[in-house]
């Protein structure tokens, strides 16, 4: 892991020295915002279930275009070789964008806490929902950001990396829905690789084993994928 | 300090490197040369653990590149051909940074990042943003980059491409001054660079090492000295070429004589100069001499022989 926390400030800087974080930080909190009206408007519960999936879904779009220029544009400007002859390690170099990637969606998520101080305002929020919802968004973001490295790693192209991002976290999304065909073991599989029905439990107020076992593991195999991928470069 | 044995280098099918083997010794400054896609940044890309190689041992700082990656990047400091930088990046974030992943303590840091941007010519210029800077700059930059951790071996990979002569100059002022100790691998296909800067040079073509040495080994290697000889009869020019250079090849210690489309002569002598000999012969024949000179190949004459490619 030798490298990472020099990586991570290093990333965390070229985020706010340019104007992406600004951009993705205005998109977002505009979106969380119109969530968060229509979730009110609609239930008329002092609640953040509504806004939570939508969120969730937008971010599926999002945060690969936040992740998207990390080993692409490495590669393209020929940093990739001065972080490859530097005596860090490859997974040092992953680890420190990932975290800087999730630090950035951290300061996103907190500029949402607007929302909740406006419903304990005017109403009676139950707390303990809402952190377990930030903790389940969080870990969306985490498990969002790995597999966006990921798809950056495959190819030298910024906007093909985002791309290809959107379409690898899009059958997480769909999965959910695909009971209608296939039998009911497999739907279950199905089920059970979705991703919004392990994020459910967190707007439920449930913190389960089995669901932070789920994003831990997503964000593992994702990040392991990215090594690999970055490993098999030097080979070809 | 660099140790190079029967080096491979594939990408699929394409080899890249053939079998190359040298070596170069602490505070050496050698002058890695080929033409275009011989294989030049393979090469250094394999030295300085970037790529690894396909076949054979490399050596760097006492460390095999390939078994201790780390203990040799921490000794080497490597210029790619286009300077890696981040472009949103000041100055000083930017070396801040390589810093850190070069390893250089806490406590060192500021004092070197100061002492290589003044080594450079950069004092002063911390807050500039990198993608504000000329080409010449940016090329300080990645020099001082490779320099920040103070490595044993500096490895450059076409340093003075792309700058105009003022900053060519100064990139070249500033890799002499850096030389000393410190052992500098260079590649480049300006081969005045080579004559200006390198005790040594490496020759590559296609992937295969073609000379190695001394640049006045490489010229030997290429022919040579050569002398320009022209010779004249007392009416005037000689008709018959082919006879005087026969007469000039019987001499001792001429080794060829080729007639040139000028009407002058190429003497090849390796023991050295022939003039008492020769001026006998043409006193004999009633000659006389209208022109003697020494012609040392240049390295582009001596590169062109080796690779042995027509221009």
């Amino acid at each position: 892991m030798s490298g990472a926390a020099a990586i991570f400030w290093k990333e965390l800087r070229v985020y706010f020295v340019s104007p992406l974080a600004y951009a993705f930080l205005v998109v977002f909190l505009f979106l969380s915002g119109l969530f968060f009206y229509m979730g009110i408007a609609v239930t008329g519960e002092a609640s953040l279930r509504v806004m939570m999936g939508n969120m969730a879904v937008s971010l599926m779009f999002l945060l690969p275009m936040l992740t998207m220029r990390h080993f692409a544009e490495e590669q393209k400007r020929g940093t990739f070789e001065l972080l490859m002859t530097s005596p860090i390690s490859l997974p040092g170099l992953i680890f420190g964008k990932w975290l800087a990637s999730l630090a950035l969606c951290t300061i996103m998520l907190a500029g949402t806490f607007l929302y909740p101080a406006i419903l304990a305002y005017y109403g009676e929020p139950d707390w303990g929902i809402i952190w377990t919802t930030y903790l389940g968004l969080w870990l969306c973001c985490g498990a969002f950001c790995a597999a966006g490295l990921f798809s950056s790693s495959l190819t030298d192209d910024a906007v093909a990396g985002g791309m290809a991002g959107v379409l690898l976290l899009l059958p997480f999304w769909l999965l959910g829905s695909v009971e209608s065909f296939g039998g009911e073991a497999l739907s279950a599989f199905f089920e059970r690789l979705a991703l919004l029905p392990h994020l459910r439990s967190f707007s439920q107020g449930v913190v389960d084993t089995a669901d932070l076992a789920y994003f831990a593991g997503f964000i593992a195999i994702f990040l392991f994928l990215t090594y690999r991928k970055l490993e098999s470069r030097r080979w070809r | 300090m660099i140790e190079v044995q029967e080096m491979t280098k594939r990408y699929g099918p394409f080899t890249a490197v053939n079998r190359i083997s040298f070596s170069v010794e602490r505070g050496e400054v050698v002058g890695f040369i080929g033409p275009n896609g011989a294989g030049k940044t393979s090469t250094m890309r394999v030295l300085t653990g970037f790529l690894p190689a396909t076949e054979g041992r490399v050596q760097v700082a006492g460390h095999d590149v390939f078994d201790s990656p780390k203990e040799v990047k921490a000794k080497v400091g490597y210029l790619p051909e286009t300077p890696p930088l981040y472009t949103e990046l000041t100055v000083g974030h930017y070396l801040r940074f390589v810093s850190e992943i070069r390893g250089v303590t806490r406590s060192k840091r500021l004092s070197r990042i100061g002492e290589v941007m003044e080594k450079v010519g950069l004092s002063g210029w911390e807050d500039r943003i990198l993608g504000s800077l000329s080409k010449g700059y940016r090329q300080r930059v990645g020099i001082a980059q490779a320099l920040v951790h103070d490595p044993e071996v500096l490895i450059l990979d076409e340093p003075t491409s792309g700058l105009d002569p003022v900053q060519t100059q100064g990139v070249r002022r500033l890799i002499h001054d850096l030389s000393g100790d410190r052992t500098i691998v260079l590649s480049t296909h300006i081969l005045s660079e080579v004559e200006a800067l390198c005790s040594r040079v490496i020759m590559i073509d296609r992937g295969v090492l073609v000379a190695d040495g001394s640049l006045p080994e490489v010229r030997q290697a290429a022919g040579g000295d050569h002398y320009r000889l022209r010779l004249e009869s007392r009416q005037g020019p000689l008709e018959d070429l082919g006879m005087v250079a026969a007469a000039v090849g019987g001499l001792p210690g001429v080794d060829q004589v080729a007639p040139r489309a000028d009407g002058s002569l190429s003497v090849q002598a390796s023991a050295g100069h022939p003039g008492d000999a020769l001026l006998s012969l043409v006193a004999d024949r009633g000659w006389r001499i209208v022109e003697l000179r020494t012609h040392r190949p240049s390295l582009e004459e001596a590169f062109l022989a080796l690779v042995g490619r027509e221009q």
